[in-house]
C-alpha cells in the first residue's frame, strides 16, 4: 500500500456554500440519527387489555353417592416437551384405593376429559396434541377397568373438565372449536350434529341476556341437552337447556360481576353447578344447586386474582375448589358455608370428594392420594405410575 | 426453515466434502484448460500490444481491493467447514433473524427453506461464489473486468446482507455497533461499489471526503445509538441479571476458540459486568468523536476550511484501534464455533474508512506503460483513448489507446482475433477470467436447484440411510379399506404399491408419513396413475373405519384417488404386521401405540423391491420432501411411463 500524504483542500479551492446549505447538513444529521436511534427499538407496548377469563382446569374429579368416583390428574414431565401425560384413577367404591384407569392406544399430553352417565360407566375423550387434530374417544363399562375405541369426534374438544357430558343411551355433548360449538353425538360418538354455537346462543333471547363469550362446561339433565357458558354481561350465569330444539336460559342470577360456569353435573335430580364471578381486581368462587324448581347459591369464596387448580364434584351435591397451589375449600351441600382447608401439599394436584375430602398429589410418576383428618393431611396411598416419557416425541 | 438434522450429520458432511472435491477439481480442470489456451495463443499467435497510458490504481482501491478480495476468499473458506451445509439455516440464519419483523422473518425464512431443501448445493455454492469473487478482486487490477468483480461483490454482499444478515438486524431491537451493526456485508457492498466506480473518479478527493463524511454520520448516529436509555448499554448487570453488552460478551466466551482469546473475552465480559457505565460511556464518546473527526473530512464541500491533517489521521488510527479493540474482545473474531462465516464487520469497516483516508490524497499522475513487439510492426490506425478492444476477457483494457490491428466487428469478431486478444491478456486477467468461471461453477448449480421445488433426497438418506434392495414374494392381505370395501394385494396387481403403516390417532410420526407419501403422489405427477398409495392400520384398539375415514379428512387425503387407507380384525392386523415385520406395541399410561416406521415398494408383479426406513425424523419440510423424492425414486425404477 502506498504512503499517503495529507493535504487536504489542495485539489481546488473549495466553494462558499449556501447558508441553506449547511442548514440542509444538520438537518439531515439529526434525522439521521433519529431515524437510526429508532431502528429495532421496541415498540410502546399497547394499553392493556381486561384479560379473558382464564378456562376452567382439566384436573378435576367426580364422586357419586355410595358409587365409584374418579380424578383426572397430569402427570409426568413438561406439557412443553410432551413429556407430561394425564392419567384417570378410579375408586371404584366409596371405600377403597384408587386404581390407575387411563385408556390405552392414543398419546394424552394433550388432556383427558372424562364423562359419567352413571352406573359405573364412562366415557374418556383424548384432547389432541401435536399432529393429531381431532379427539380419539374410549368407553367403559366397568368403572375403567376394561376400555373400547368409541367416537371420533372429528373436531378438537375444548380445555375444559366439563366438555364432554354423557347422557342416556348413548349420547355425548362435546365443546369444540375452544369452546365456540357444542356438539350433540348418538351411539357413543358414531355420528355427531351440531347441537349450537356461541353465535346462534347469542341470536337467542336468553344468549342475548347473557352475551355469551364462550361455551365452558356441558352436561345432560335427564335426556336435556345443557350448555354453560362465560357471559359477558355482568349479573347472569349462563346456563341453557336445550328443549325440543330451542334454548331457555336455566341459570341462576348473580347479582355484580360477570360469571362464567366452571362446572355443571346434574346431581340427583337437580343439577350441580360451580360458578366463578369476576370484577375487575379479583374472583369469587360460588356453588350453585338447582333442584325443585329454584336455584340455591352459597356465598362467595373470594380467591383474588388467583390460578384455579382443581375442581371437584361430590356426593349431596359436594363442592370443592383449589387455588394457587396450596389453597382450597370445599361446599359440604346447599346451605353449608365453604370450609377452608388447610394449606395443601406441595404439588397437589387433584381435590377429590368421596366420603372424606382428599388431595391427589402428583410428582412425575409418583401418585399420592392425602385424606385430611384431624385439621391436617395424612397420607393414605403412594403408587407408581409407569410414565412413556420421550414416547410422544 | 430447517432440515432438522445435526450440523455434523456424517451423510451431509460425507456429501458436502464430496461436492466441494468434485466441484475443486472442475476448478483446477477451468485453470488448466485456460492457462495451456493462453501460453498457447501466446506462444503461436505471438500477440502485440502497443503503449499504453494508463493511471496507476490509486492506494485507496488497491487497498480495497486486495483487503476485500482476501476477506472474500477467507470467508470462502469458512463456508466449506464441514457443519455448514445442514447448520447455516438453523445455526445462523434463523437466529440472526429470530428477532425482527414477522416480514424479516418471511423473506429470510424463504433463503433458508431453499437451502434446507439442496444443503450441499448451496453450501458448495457460497463456497465458490465466496473463492470466485475475492481471486477475481485480486487477479483484476483495473479496467471494465475489475469494475464488475466490485459489482458482483457488491451482488453478493447484498444477498449475504438481506438473507444471512436479516438486514443487518437494523431491524430488530439490541442495535449497536458493539455488536456489528449495521452489518458486514453492507460494508463488502461498499467497497465493492467504490472498486466499481469509474477511473475519473480516482482523480479527486471528493471521493475521500464523501466515504468519510458518510462514515462520519454513521459512527455519529451509532453514538446516539449506543447513548440511548432503556436499551440496556448503560448498566453491567441489570438485578442481578447480565446486560446486554456482558451477555453478548459472555456468550462469545463460551464459542469454541483458543483458550487465551476465550480468556480474554471472559476478562473484558467480567469487566464490563463490573463498569457497564463506564465502559458504554467511552463507547459512546469514542464513537462520537470518531464520528466527528470523520465528518470533518466534509467541510470543504460545505465551504468550510478543512481539519487539520493530524486531527484526521488521528480519528482513523484511533478507529482502528477501536475497531481491532471490538472486533477481539467483543466480536470475539466472529468465525470460531464451526458455523462462523466471516470475520465480522470491524475489519471491513475499519478498510473502507481507510480507504476514504487514502482517497483524499489526489491520484497518481498518468504513466506509460512500454509496448510489447513480438513481430515486425503493421501499418497501425491512430490509437486512440477509446474503450477496450471487444476482447476485454483480457481484463486488461484501461483508458489508454490500444492499437486494435484488425478493425473491429463487435459481435463479429473473428476467432483468430479472439485468440489474438486473449494471447495479450496479462497473467492477471486470465486469472480473472478463472475466478469468473468459479463464480459460475459456484452459482449455475444452485440455480438449476432452486427450479426443482422438491428437497434433495440426501436429507432422507441422512436421517434413515439408503434403502434396502429386496426381491422375494411381498405377503398378501385382504383387508378394507377406509370406504368399507374388500381390498386385496392381489387386487393391485399390474401397479406399484407403496405400503406403509399408519396409525390412525398417531401424533407425531404417521402424519409426517402421510403427506411424505401425499409428496410421493404429487413428484410422480402422471405417474402416479401407475401406482398405490396403501398404508395399514397400526394400533390394534382404534383401527375402526371410522378412525381411518378421519385419520384421512385429517391429512387431507380424501381426495387422493389412489389412496387406500387398509384396515380389520385384530386378527387380521395382527397377521400382515408379522407377515411386513411390523411391530405395534401398546403403551400404557397415555403412550402412543410404539410401531416402527417403513416403507416397503411393492412392484406390478407384487414382489417386494425395495425396503426404507421411514421415520420423519424431524419433520421439517424440506425433510418431508426429501422422502417423497427418495421414495419416488425408489418406486420410479418399477414404474411403466
Amino acid at each position: 500500500m502506498s504512503t499517503a500524504t495529507l493535504r487536504s483542500g489542495t485539489s481546488a479551492r473549495p466553494r462558499r456554500a449556501a447558508p441553506g446549505a449547511r442548514t440542509a447538513a444538520a438537518t439531515i444529521i439529526a434525522v439521521a440519527c433519529l431515524l437510526v436511534a429508532g431502528c429495532g427499538s421496541k415498540p410502546a407496548p399497547s394499553a392493556s387489555l381486561p384479560a379473558a377469563p382464564a378456562p376452567p382446569p382439566l384436573t378435576t374429579s367426580f364422586a357419586a353417592a355410595g358409587g365409584a368416583s374418579w380424578a383426572v390428574v397430569e402427570m409426568g414431565g413438561s406439557a412443553a416437551q410432551d413429556d407430561n401425560f394425564w392419567q384417570v384413577f378410579v375408586r371404584p367404591a366409596a371405600t377403597g384405593g384408587w386404581r390407575q384407569m387411563t385408556p390405552h392406544g392414543v398419546a394424552d399430553n394433550g388432556g383427558l376429559v372424562v364423562a359419567s352417565p352413571g352406573s359405573g360407566s364412562l366415557v374418556a375423550a383424548f384432547r389432541p396434541s401435536q399432529l393429531l387434530t381431532y379427539t380419539p374417544l374410549a368407553a367403559s363399562t366397568d368403572n375403567g377397568a376394561s376400555w373400547s375405541s368409541a367416537g371420533p369426534l372429528n373436531a378438537s374438544l375444548a380445555s375444559a373438565a366439563d366438555a364432554l357430558a354423557a347422557g342416556p343411551n348413548g349420547q355425548l355433548m362435546a365443546l369444540t372449536s375452544g369452546g365456540t360449538k357444542a356438539e350433540l353425538g348418538q351411539r357413543l360418538g358414531t355420528t355427531w350434529t351440531r347441537l349450537a354455537t356461541v353465535s346462534s346462543l347469542n341470536a337467542t333471547p336468553p344468549g342475548r341476556a347473557c352475551q355469551v363469550t364462550g361455551l365452558t362446561a356441558a352436561a345432560f339433565s335427564g335426556s336435556t341437552p345443557m350448555v354453560a357458558a362465560s357471559c359477558g354481561r355482568p349479573g347472569v350465569a349462563g346456563i341453557f337447556a336445550d328443549t325440543a330444539g330451542t334454548w331457555h336460559a336455566a341459570g341462576p342470577s348473580v347479582s355484580g360481576d360477570t360469571v362464567d360456569v366452571l362446572a355443571l353435573a346434574a346431581s340427583g335430580s337437580g343439577l350441580v353447578t360451580l360458578l366463578r364471578a369476576t370484577s375487575r381486581t379479583s374472583a369469587s368462587i360460588i356453588g350453585a344447586w338447582y333442584s325443585g324448581g329454584r336455584w340455591t347459591l352459597s356465598s362467595p369464596l373470594r380467591i383474588g386474582a388467583g390460578k384455579l387448580g382443581s375442581t371437584a364434584l361430590g356426593p349431596g351435591g359436594s363442592i370443592g375448589v383449589t387455588w394457587n397451589a396450596v389453597k382450597g375449600a370445599t361446599l359440604a351441600g346447599p346451605g353449608k358455608a365453604w370450609q377452608t382447608l388447610p394449606a395443601l401439599p406441595n404439588r397437589a394436584s387433584t381435590l377429590a370428594l368421596g366420603s372424606q375430602v382428599e388431595v391427589i398429589v402428583a410428582n412425575g410418576q409418583t401418585f399420592r392420594d392425602y385424606q385430611l383428618a384431624s385439621g391436617g393431611w395424612s397420607l393414605t396411598q403412594t403408587l407408581h405410575v409407569q410414565i412413556p416419557y420421550g414416547s410422544s416425541g | 426453515m430447517n432440515s432438522g438434522l445435526n450440523d455434523n450429520n456424517p451423510t451431509l458432511v460425507a456429501a458436502f466434502r464430496a461436492a466441494l472435491l468434485h466441484q475443486g477439481i472442475y476448478v483446477l480442470l477451468i485453470f488448466a484448460i485456460l492457462a495451456v489456451a493462453w501460453v498457447s495463443a501466446r506462444e503461436w499467435l505471438r500477440p502485440a500490444r502497443a503503449a499504453r497510458f494508463v493511471t496507476p490504481e490509486p492506494a485507496w482501491r488497491q487497498l480495497l481491493r486486495v483487503g476485500f478480495g482476501v476477506i472474500w476468499i477467507f470467508d470462502g473458506l469458512l463456508q466449506a467447514q464441514p457443519a455448514m451445509a445442514a447448520g447455516l439455516p438453523s445455526q445462523v440464519i434463523e437466529p440472526t433473524a429470530s428477532s425482527s419483523p414477522a416480514w424479516v422473518q418471511h423473506v429470510v425464512n424463504w433463503a433458508g427453506t431453499t437451502w434446507s431443501y439442496h444443503p450441499i448445493q448451496a453450501g458448495a455454492s457460497a463456497v465458490w461464489i465466496q473463492l470466485g469473487i475475492g481471486v477475481w478482486l485480486i487477479a483484476a487490477p483495473r479496467g471494465f473486468w475489475s469494475r464488475l468483480a466490485g459489482l458482483a461483490s457488491v451482488a453478493w454482499g447484498l444477498v449475504v446482507w438481506v438473507f444471512g444478515e436479516a438486514f443487518g438486524g437494523i431491524l430488530a431491537p439490541g442495535l449497536t455497533w458493539l455488536f456489528g451493526a449495521p452489518g458486514a456485508a453492507l460494508f463488502y457492498c461498499a467497497a465493492g461499489a467504490l472498486i466499481a466506480l469509474p477511473e475519473r473518479t480516482w482523480r479527486s478527493a471528493r471521493l475521500g471526503r464523501a466515504v468519510l463524511s458518510v462514515l462520519g454520520l454513521f459512527f455519529i448516529g451509532m453514538a446516539v445509538l449506543q447513548a440511548w436509555p432503556g436499551r440496556g448499554f448503560w448498566q453491567g448487570t441489570v438485578h442481578g441479571q447480565q446486560g446486554t453488552l456482558t451477555g453478548m460478551v459472555s456468550s462469545m466466551a463460551s464459542t469454541p476458540q483458543p483458550a487465551f482469546l476465550e480468556a480474554w473475552v471472559r476478562s473484558f465480559a467480567s469487566f464490563t459486568a463490573a463498569h457497564g457505565f463506564a465502559v458504554n460511556l467511552f463507547a459512546v464518546i469514542a464513537l462520537a468523536a470518531i464520528g466527528a473527526g470523520l465528518l470533518s473530512a466534509g467541510l470543504p464541500e460545505v465551504g468550510l476550511r478543512a481539519p487539520a491533517p493530524w486531527l484526521l489521521k488521528a480519528t482513523v488510527i484511533a478507529m482502528v484501534v477501536l475497531c481491532l479493540a471490538d472486533w477481539v474482545l467483543i466480536e470475539d473474531l466472529g468465525f470460531f464455533g464451526g458455523l462462523g462465516t466471516d470475520p465480522n464487520s470491524m475489519i471491513p469497516m475499519a478498510l473502507v474508512v481507510v480507504a476514504g483516508y487514502l482517497a483524499l490524497s489526489p491520484a497518481p499522475a498518468v504513466v506509460t506503460e512500454p509496448a510489447v513487439v513480438t513481430e515486425p510492426a503493421r501499418p497501425e490506425p491512430a490509437a486512440a483513448a477509446a474503450e477496450p478492444a471487444a476482447a476485454a476477457a483480457a481484463g486488461s483494457g484501461s483508458a489508454t489507446a490500444e492499437p486494435d490491428p484488425v478493425p473491429r466487428r463487435g459481435w463479429q469478431a473473428q476467432p483468430a482475433r479472439l485468440a489474438r486478444s486473449f494471447g495479450a491478456a496479462s497473467t492477471g486477467a486470465v486469472v480473472a477470467v478463472w475466478a469468473v468461471a468459479i463464480v459460475l461453477l459456484g452459482a449455475a448449480p444452485m440455480a438449476l436447484a432452486q427450479t426443482n421445488r422438491n428437497a434433495s433426497p440426501i436429507i432422507a438418506q441422512a436421517i434413515d440411510g439408503d434403502s434396502a434392495p429386496m426381491d422375494s414374494k411381498a405377503p398378501a392381505f385382504t383387508l378394507t379399506d377406509q370406504n368399507g370395501k374388500q381390498v386385496s394385494l392381489a387386487s393391485l396387481r399390474g401397479k406399484v404399491v407403496l405400503l406403509t403403516f399408519l396409525d390412525p390417532v398417531c401424533t407425531s410420526d404417521c402424519p409426517q408419513i402421510a403427506q411424505e407419501f401425499k409428496g410421493t403422489d404429487q413428484v410422480l405427477g402422471a405417474r402416479a396413475r401407475n401406482v398405490e398409495l396403501v398404508a395399514i392400520v397400526a394400533n390394534p384398539l382404534y383401527r375402526s373405519t371410522a378412525y381411518t375415514r378421519a385419520f384421512d379428512a385429517e391429512q387431507r387425503l380424501t381426495k387422493v384417488p389412489n389412496w387406500l387407507y387398509l384396515t380389520g380384525s385384530l386378527a387380521q392386523l395382527q397377521q400382515a404386521w408379522k407377515n411386513y415385520a411390523i411391530a405395534a406395541e401398546i403403551v400404557p399410561s397415555g403412550g402412543m401405540i410404539a410401531h416402527n416406521d417403513v416403507a416397503y415398494v411393492i412392484d406390478s408383479a407384487g414382489y417386494t423391491r425395495n425396503e426404507l426406513d421411514f421415520d420423519p425424523g424431524p419433520g421439517t419440510a424440506s425433510s418431508e420432501s426429501s422422502f417423497s423424492v427418495e421414495l419416488t425414486n425408489a418406486a420410479e425404477r418399477f414404474v411403466r411411463s
